[in-house]
Order: C-alpha cells, then structure tokens, then sequence
C-alpha cells in the first residue's frame, strides 16, 4: 500500500491491491459473458465467456494476459515506483484491448466487460498512485480514474451523441436534418404566407424605428459611438423580440414562454425573499412549507390542478364565475403552471442573497439621508442583481426543459421540449429530434453567457467575515403590504390548486358530478400501484450511488489535487445544466444499439437518475467537507490511516447530515423526474410521473389526480421523515440542496 | 483497501443486477387501445395460461416509432390493438409479421379481406371501429349553435375553438380522418378542408381518445374520435352524444402483429390465440372501457357497441393508406401545411 506522503519504501513485499485487482479482472474476464442477448445482463450467454473465446479472439487472450501479468508484477519484488510504472502501461494497455474489444464485437457488453473496465481502471489508478504520477493513494486515484470514466461515459457521451445525431443522417454527414428543422413551420415561421400582413417587414421596421430611437436620444444626450452599439443593441433586441411575438412554432413558444416565466418568477421570489428577510407581517412564515411544495411534486402537477380550476369546466371559471372559456389551454396555461410552480425556485436562490446582504450599507445609505424606496433602487437592487440572474436563468432552463405542462395544458401548441419527444416518440427521426435538442442547449448556453455577461461587468462583496452590528431593516410598510398580497393570493393559487388534485381524486366526476368516490383510488390497482412502487424503487437505488458518487466527486474536488480536476467538476455538474429532454434524448441515441445498448433495461433508469442528481449530491457535499477542518484528515493520516478509512471513519461521520439530506433529495428528484426519464421507460418499469400524464392525457383525470396525490403525499412523508431524523432542518436548506 | 475493493465489486455488480431477466414465461406487449383495456388483459391472461404479461401504452403512431426504433433489438414481443395502417407500415418495413392463429378462420371474412394484399394478411384483425365524433350538445345549446351533420359543417367559423382532433403524427385515429377525408373529397378538397377547419381547432390531441375526453369535460364541443370510445364517455356518465358525418366516413381495423425478431416467439403466439377468443375478446367491452365490433364472428358484439349499418361508411382503402409512402406523404403535408397555419 503506497501511502503519499510517505517516501516508497526501497525493498516491497507483494503488492495486494495489484494482485487482488488483477486476479479479480482475470477471474471476471474468463469464467463471465462478454456479450448478451437482448437486455438480460445475467442470462447466460453460450460461448461469450472469456474462457471460450480465447481461442478465436486474440484480444481476448490479451486481455487475459495483461490481467495475468498485473497479477505478477503485484507479487515481485520491485521497488513499488517501478511496479507502479508497470501497473500503468498494464492497465492502460488492459482498458484500451477491452474498448477495441467490445467495439470491434459490437454485441453488447455482459458483465464480464464491466468487470474488467473498472479493474483495469483500478489497476491504472493504483498505478498512477505507486508510481507517485499522482500525489495521492490508490483509492482515490482509483476514485478519480472511475468517476472520470463514468462522467465521460454518462455525461459526455450522451451529450456527443446528440450533437453527432444531427448533422450526421443515416451515416453521412449532412446537415439535411438541420435544414430541414429550421426550415420546418412547427420549429419557427416567421412569414406565414395564409396571413395577410408581412410579418418580416413589420418585425424589420420595428428594430429599425427602435434603433434610430435609441440613436438618436443617446446622441442627445452623449455623443459618440457608444450610441451607434447601443442603438444596435436595442435595435437587434426589439427585432428579435418582434419575430418571436409575431411569428409561430415551437422556438417561439419555449422562448417567449422562458422570457415570460423567467421574469415573472424572478420577481415573485425576489418579493418572497424581501418578505422572508424583512417582513413584519406573519404571514411570512407560510413562506417555508408552502415553497416546498412545489419543488417536491412534479411540476405538471399544477398543469393539472389548473384544468380542474381555470378549464371550461373549471371550478373558478365556470362553478363559481359561469364562464365557459378555453384560454387557459394553450401557452397562458403553461405559462401560469410554470410560474407556480418555478416561483420557489428563484425565491429560494434570492432568499440568500437578500439574506446575505450588509444591513451597514443600508445603514450607511440612511445616514447620508436616502429614502427607504431609494435605498432600495440604489443599494438592495445592484446588490441582488447577480442573484436574480441567476434565479432567471435557473427558471429559464426548467421553464425550457419542462415537458409535462406543455403536454398537459398545452392544447397542442408546439414547444421545442414536445417536439423532441414527438420527433422520437412519435416519428422516430432521430436526427430531428437531436436538432431539437441541440437548439434548446444552445439556448440553455446562451442565457448562462449572458448572466455571465451581465454580473460579470459589476461584482459585489458585501459579507467580509467581519461582524456587522447593523440590523436589516424593515420594508417600509406600503411595500410590505403589497408584498404580502402578492404573496397571499400565490399562496390562495397554491393551496387551492394542490387542493383540487387531492380532492379531484375523490371526486366521482369533476365539473360534472361532484360525489365523493374511492373508484378512482381503486383504479390503481393493478397498474397505479406497481407503477408507484417500481419508481420508488428504483429511485431508492439510483439515490445511494448519486450521493455515494456526489460525495467522492465533491471529496476529491475540494481535497485532492490532479490535472483534469477542473474538468471533472465541470463535466458532472453539466448533467444539471442540460435541460433534461436533452439528456433524454441523448441516453436514446448513445445507448440504444452496439456495445453500450441499455435501452430497454431499468439500469438505464436508473443510470439517468443517478447522473442526473449526482450534482445535488456534489453540492451539499463539497458544503458539508469545506466545513471541517483539514487538520482532521490530516491527522488521520499521520496515524496511519488510509484515505478509505479517513473517509469513512473521519469525513463522513462529521457530514452525515449532508449526506442523508444529500439521500433524500436525490430519491425525491428522481421520483418526481418527467423531462428525461419519459424517453427511457420500459413495459416493466413505467414510471410513476410518466404514467400520470398518460393517464391525463387518456382523460382519466380522476386517476391521474389520485396517482398524483399519492406522490405528493408521499414526498410530503419522506420530507417530514427526514425532518424527525435530522434536527437542524430548515426548510430553506431543503429547497436549496434539491436545486442548486 | 483489499475489503474496499472486492466490496466495490461486488458494489458494482448488485447495482447491474438491476437490469432484471426476461424469463421465457413472459410476454411484452406494446398496448395501444384504452389502457383500461389493457389493465383488464394484465389481469386476465397471465390467468388464462400462466404467462406473465407486461404491456406499455403507446398510441399506435408512437408504437410504431418505437417498433423502428428497437429495430435492432426488439424488447417487445407483441402489438396489441391500435389502427391498422401503422400494423401494415410494420410489415411492410419488416418489424412485424402476420402469423395465422388459431381462430383464423372464425374471423370475420370481410375484415380478413380488407387486411389481405396480394401477399396474404398484413395483419390479424382484432377489432372494428367507426370514426366519427363526440359532440357536447349542452355546450352548443349554451352557444346557441346547431349540431354538424357533415365534415364541412365543422370548417363553419361559429364553431372556433370547440372543435380537437389527434394529431397524425402521433395518433393512429388522427391518421385515419386524415386517409379518410382524402377518400372523401379526394386530397386537393380535403387540405383545403382541413386548413378551413384548422382555425376552429382547439386542440391537436397526442392520443386518438383525447378528442373524446375534452369533449365530455365540456372543454370543446366536438371532438373527431372514434365512437367506439365516445360511448365510453357517455357511459361513465359525460353529458355527450355521439355520431358519424353523413356524407360518409372511415373505420379502422384494429391490429394484431408479432414483432418479427422477437426471442420470445412461443409466448408471444400464445398470446395472440389467446387474445383471439371470445373470453379475451368480451375483455374489452366487460372490463376495457372499449367498444368496438370484435374481429371474432364468435364473440357477441357488445350491446353498446356502434353498428356498421347505423352510419355511412366508405369502402376504406386499407392496403393503399396503410402503406409507408402514402402514410407518410400524407402525415408530412398535414405537418407542414395545416399545423403551422394560424388561427
């Protein structure tokens, strides 16, 4: 065992870990398949062990070979720097025969291949470690190599796939599948030929009105070029703007709709998180239970609560106010839905920067003799500017990616979201749909370069560490009022619309027949119920590796220096970035034939899941470790103690809260997943979410209420159950570990 | 490390011991009626004969997709129901293919006709359906509005915004008013028709019953679907009528077919004589919410079932609107044509 900051002992007796992990990769690569039929990874497949193949592949008897000779370098007696070098090019050799391998074979991979991956993986690791290339020991860089390989494998791989997907159409490359999208009226039009008027020329002159506009009064008051850039700013801008109102398709539905509820929301939790900090009223304390709610249930929740409020049947609309109108079906409906459900989201990123705000700023502003109302233009607006960039775009992206309110109240309109799930679902083009998706990442990309662009200009501190004595002040009462009507009629939405699921689950027929029924809890059975179940198992197993794997990455990320770290963070916090009809898209194209097919099997469900929250396991785990002194593991290992041991006996005790929280969470974004998990669902593991819209959109709203309502209650249980474990719970903390 | 790495083996491999086993007992299915129908077929057969039974729900167009999709690795055995013209897309492409059962010969005649090209069946028939349309005549009394007697009615612009119908894309229903007005009218009259009526649209529904079920919450008053699924509607107590235009409609022959590559072949045969017979046909009317003519000369048509000579029905092209070329050339004109179109 090589230890890193101890000098290599000259004269070594047998390395362990070498043969232990060569003997295990020989042992997987004889006696396992390398190949299976279809999806069973453990059927036993004739002919496909390593021990049958030996003799027709002479890859595989390398493949034996470098196993067999990592277990003899692991048992001589070489200084451990050598046997180290050795283990290297050994493993390295052993990874790169089995890739060619399975590339070259081209079945799909059995268990035998994974074996063998992640021991030559290891035995690389260990090498990297004895040889001293790495200053660490051979579990973490074991760690390293493995997280590395799956980051690449689950992240960036799907990622590639959809960007190869399209421009590259039946095996050649072209960009016919680009043209074709961009081309197509239900991805963007701007000059519809069945209207009369020319929308190209009316969006043109209003861009070039607003230009001179600009020019000429910035001229007025300033001279020089400056007014030509911001002329053509707003120019550009106004044209843009223009287009998208006039125009028609799925681009100009999902952009306006992430302008519209990015805007809307950002203020909304703006004002939640003024009243959470500074309110006077006590209403603000519903603002920690209600925020919640939201964030625990899928977001088409709300989608579904609206028809049975604001639908023609609706109870508000037509029961209490006699109208009969559809305007709530098509993009006013998702666009309510959206900012319900996403204002928690932007309110719990604000929170903490109105939060972390220096009331002596303030203080000092009332000295100089501001009013409370330019105290708040001047000092709390450039302040929280950088946050509420960030609450838009983490809006903008849900908003972007959300597939569930589109498809639930939608009324058939296209958003670039459905149309990547009709173009693979519906068409399978999958060329189509990868355009689709590279759009909206491009989209994603570009609203996190302009909030870049727009903090990055101005960069406030105000928390230095010293204690400030000034007390935040109060809102100044007018403001606080209205702030807590606004808050007041969301919470009235909020409650009533969850509200009306619960009860629409236990009404015989909503808008019609208000009887109080069980039929509908009784129809979940059989398929509900499994469905239930299936989804709450497999996100149980998805969360231990997500928080398991989180951890290490935040372990090594904040503790362990290697080249590529930078690389590392960025690659498996991107899983987050992407929307996740992207990643949806991308697991179908990466995995669905040759060596890596997993389509078809829960493992690829539960791959998803654990990628797709890792990053929330990365975050509360880099929190809980910068929170412990170094000089803990420090001295653990000066005991002797390996990194495993220091990680286990010495880290993890001390971040325990972190990590059980860092569990639930990931548990409860994977049951409540829609975007990316609807693309991957299998006859025997449908899932929960999934199977709600299907039942909505079979018109079993009954069902569909009395599924939803029992995983809401369900979240509401596992919340409360984390709480009684874990004492210094504040619902804030919750929402910000599920989102961040 | 020694116990840290054979635990992280064996770590490893409990975690892929998820991908769980296909036993040979078991038959998957792509589903595409009523889910209902396909809950009440999860309980009975495994019943029936000791095989397990896992189904997803896919609408036709979308089983479809997902048939070429798994081309290369077929994780279902078996499509049960949906319209007919994508079952005969399948065979064509050679995803599916007709396998004769059992009580072949106790199946109607005319639709085993209808199903058959000069190379034989395309597919087996399971069941018959009438297009037509749900309409909410309270809703059209409150609108002061008369209730349509023809395709054409529906382009009258009083009815704006209380007309849905499937997509095509996605929905084999929708697919089927799409061949079924080109039949009508012929292609040119019946886009023309189609961008008339696309201004009163509400909504292009992702499944064929969509329609049905906005119309029955009030939410439009007429949705185009096949009336079979209508009077489930009004039997679950949905203040709605049903009918058929009278200058005449389509029908779809709902579908049976093997997948081709499937490795499950026994079960998935059994499967198919099973849903054949009269107790698994009667399935779908007791238990399904569905109300169709069964293919089965054998089962008793279901009292609520509509009857074919209640409605003017045409002589529905199957083999030539079921073929790839027209389905698609069709499916891409309404696409490019008539969704974009504004309101």
């Amino acid at each position: 065992m090589a230890r890193a900051l101890t000098v290599p002992i000259a004269r070594a007796s047998p390395n362990i870990t070498l043969i232990v992990w060569g003997g295990l990769t020989l042992l997987g690569t004889l006696l396992l398949s390398w190949a299976r039929i279809g999806r069973d990874l453990f059927a036993f497949v004739p002919g496909s062990i390593g021990l049958q193949l030996l003799r027709e592949s002479p890859v595989m008897s390398g493949i034996t070979a470098v196993a067999a000779l990592v277990v003899l370098t692991g048992a001589l007696q070489r200084p451990e720097s050598q046997r180290g070098r050795i283990a290297l090019w050994l493993g390295a050799a052993g990874c790169a025969l089995s890739v060619f391998y399975l590339v070259s074979s081209g079945q799909p991979f059995g268990p035998a291949a994974i074996v063998a991956a992640l021991g030559f993986l290891a035995i690389m690791g260990t090498g990297l470690a004895l040889s001293g290339t790495l200053r660490t020991d051979a579990f973490l860089a074991t760690s390293i190599l493995w997280v590395g390989a799956f980051v690449l494998a689950f992240i960036l791989f799907p990622l590639w796939a959809v960007l190869k997907a399209s421009v590259v159409v039946k095996g050649q490359l072209s960009l016919a599948a680009v043209t074709s999208v961009l081309k197509s009226p239900a991805f963007f039009l701007l000059n519809n030929p069945a209207s009369s008027r020319n929308e190209a020329a009316i969006a043109a002159a209003l861009g070039l009105v607003t230009a001179a506009v600009v020019g000429i009064v910035w001229l007025a008051h300033r001279r020089g070029w400056r007014a030509l850039r911001a002329a053509a700013v707003a120019g550009v801008g106004i044209w843009v703007l223009a287009a998208l109102y006039l125009g028609f398709g799925a681009l100009r539905n999902s952009v306006l709709l992430a302008i519209v509820v990015g805007v809307v929301a950002t203020a909304l939790g703006f004002v939640f998180a003024l009243l959470s900090e500074r309110s006077n009223l006590r209403t603000r304390s519903l603002l920690g239970p209600l925020s919640i709610l939201p964030i625990i249930t899928p977001p088409f929740v709300l989608g579904l609560a609206l028809i049975y409020m604001f639908g023609r049947r609706g109870f508000v609309t037509n029961g209490l106010l006699g109208l009969s109108t559809g305007i709530f079906f098509g993009p006013l409906g998702v666009a309510i839905a959206q900012i319900l459900a996403y204002a928690p989201i932007a309110y719990l990123v604000l929170q903490g920067v109105v939060q972390a705000m220096d009331a002596a700023m303030e203080e000092a502003a009332e000295t100089l003799g501001a009013s409370r109302w330019h105290i708040l233009r001047t000092v709390i607006w450039p302040l929280a500017r950088p946050g509420i960039a960030n609450a838009f775009l983490l809006v903008a992206i849900e908003s972007l990616a959300d597939f569930g309110n589109p498809i639930i109240v939608g009324g058939g309109v296209p958003f670039l979201a459905t149309e990547v799930f009709f173009a693979i679902i519906g068409r399978f083009n999958p060329s189509e749909a990868a355009v689709y998706g590279v759009v909206l990442l491009a989209m994603t990309l570009s609203i996190f370069l302009v909030q870049r662009y727009w903090i990055g200009r101005r960069f406030y501190v105000t928390v230095t560490g010293k204690p400030s004595g000034a007390q935040h002040r109060p809102l100044p009462p007018a403001l606080d009022y209205a702030a807590s009507g606004v808050f007041l009629a969301w919470v009235v939405l909020i409650v009533a619309l969850y509200g009306s699921v619960f009860i629409g689950s236990i009404t015989k027929l909503w808008g019609f027949d208000y009887a109080l029924t069980l039929q509908h809890i009784k129809a979940l059975s059989p398929t509900g119920w499994q469905v239930f179940w299936t989804t709450a198992r497999l996100s149980a197993y998805a969360a231990i590796p997500s928080t398991i794997l989180g951890f290490l990455i935040g372990y090594l990320v904040t503790r362990v220096e290697f080249p590529g770290k930078s690389a590392l963070e960025f690659g498996s916090m991107l899983s987050f970035a992407v929307p996740g009809t992207v990643m949806g898209i991308g697991y179908i194209l990466a995995f669905n034939q040759g060596a890596l097919l997993l389509t078809g099997t829960s493992l690829i469900l539960v791959l998803a899941f654990v990628f797709r929250n890792m990053p929330v396991g990365i975050r509360s785990g880099i929190a809980a470790i910068l929170q412990i002194d170094r000089s803990l593991e420090e001295a653990s290992t000066m005991l002797r103690a390996n990194s495993p041991t220091t990680l286990r006996r010495i880290v993890m005790p001390l971040a325990r809260a972190a990590l059980l929280s860092g569990l639930v969470f990931a548990f409860v974004r994977a049951m409540t997943a829609v975007s990316q998990v609807i693309f991957l669902i299998t006859p025997a593991h449908n899932l929960a979410t999934t199977q709600i819209l299907s039942y909505v959109e079979y018109g079993s709203l009954g069902r569909g209420a009395a599924l939803a309502s029992l995983l809401t209650l369900f979240m509401i249980a596992v919340i409360l159950a984390l709480y009684a474990v874990n004492r210094r719970f504040d619902t804030r903390t919750v929402g910000k570990t599920l989102m961040t | 490390m020694k116990r840290v790495a054979i635990l992280a083996m064996v770590v490893t491999l409990a975690a892929f011991g998820i991908a769980s086993a296909a036993p040979a007992g078991r038959v998957t299915v792509l589903c595409s009626p009523n889910p209902a129908w396909c809950d009440a077929v999860k309980a009975e057969f495994p019943r029936a004969t000791g095989i397990a039974f896992d189904f997803v729900r896919l609408s036709s167009g979308e089983a479809l997709a997902r048939l070429r999709a798994e081309r290369q690795n077929p994780s279902f055995d078996v499509w049960f129901g949906g319209t007919g013209d994508p079952h005969i897309v399948a065979n064509e492409e050679g995803l599916t293919e007709f396998v004769r059962p059992d009580a072949w010969n106790d199946v109607r005649t005319e639709l085993r006709e209808a199903v058959s090209g000069p190379r034989g069946p395309m597919y087996i028939p399971l069941y018959a359906g009438i297009l037509g349309w749900a309409i909410n005549e309270r809703l059209l009394k409150e609108k002061n509005l008369p209730v349509p007697r023809t395709w054409r009615d529906l382009a009258d612009s009083r009815y704006k915004g209380l007309v849905a119908y499937p997509n095509p894309n996605t929905s084999g229903t929708g697919y089927t008013l799409l061949a079924t007005l080109v039949q009508v009218y012929g292609e040119t009259a019946a886009f023309d028709l189609m961008k008339r009526i696309h201004r009163n649209v509400a909504e292009y529904s992702r499944s064929g019953a969509g329609p049905g079920q906005l119309t029955g919450r009030g939410e439009i008053a007429i949705g185009i679907t096949f009336v079979h699924d209508a009077v489930d509607q009004v039997l679950q107590g949905f203040p709605i009528t049903y009918n058929a235009p009278s200058d005449g409609t389509g029908y779809e022959i709902g579908g049976l077919s093997l997948v081709k590559a499937t490795p499950n072949r026994a079960a998935a045969l059994a499967f198919i004589n099973w849903a054949l017979t009269p107790a698994a046909q009667s399935l779908a009317a007791e238990r399904g919410q569905s109300y169709q003519i069964p293919s089965n000369s054998k089962t008793a048509v279901p009292r609520t079932a509509p009857r074919f000579q209640d409605f003017k029905v045409i002589k529905y092209d199957f083999l030539k609107f079921g073929s790839q070329s027209v389905r698609d050339g069709l499916v891409k004109k309404w696409t490019e044509q008539v969704f974009p179109l504004p309101k």
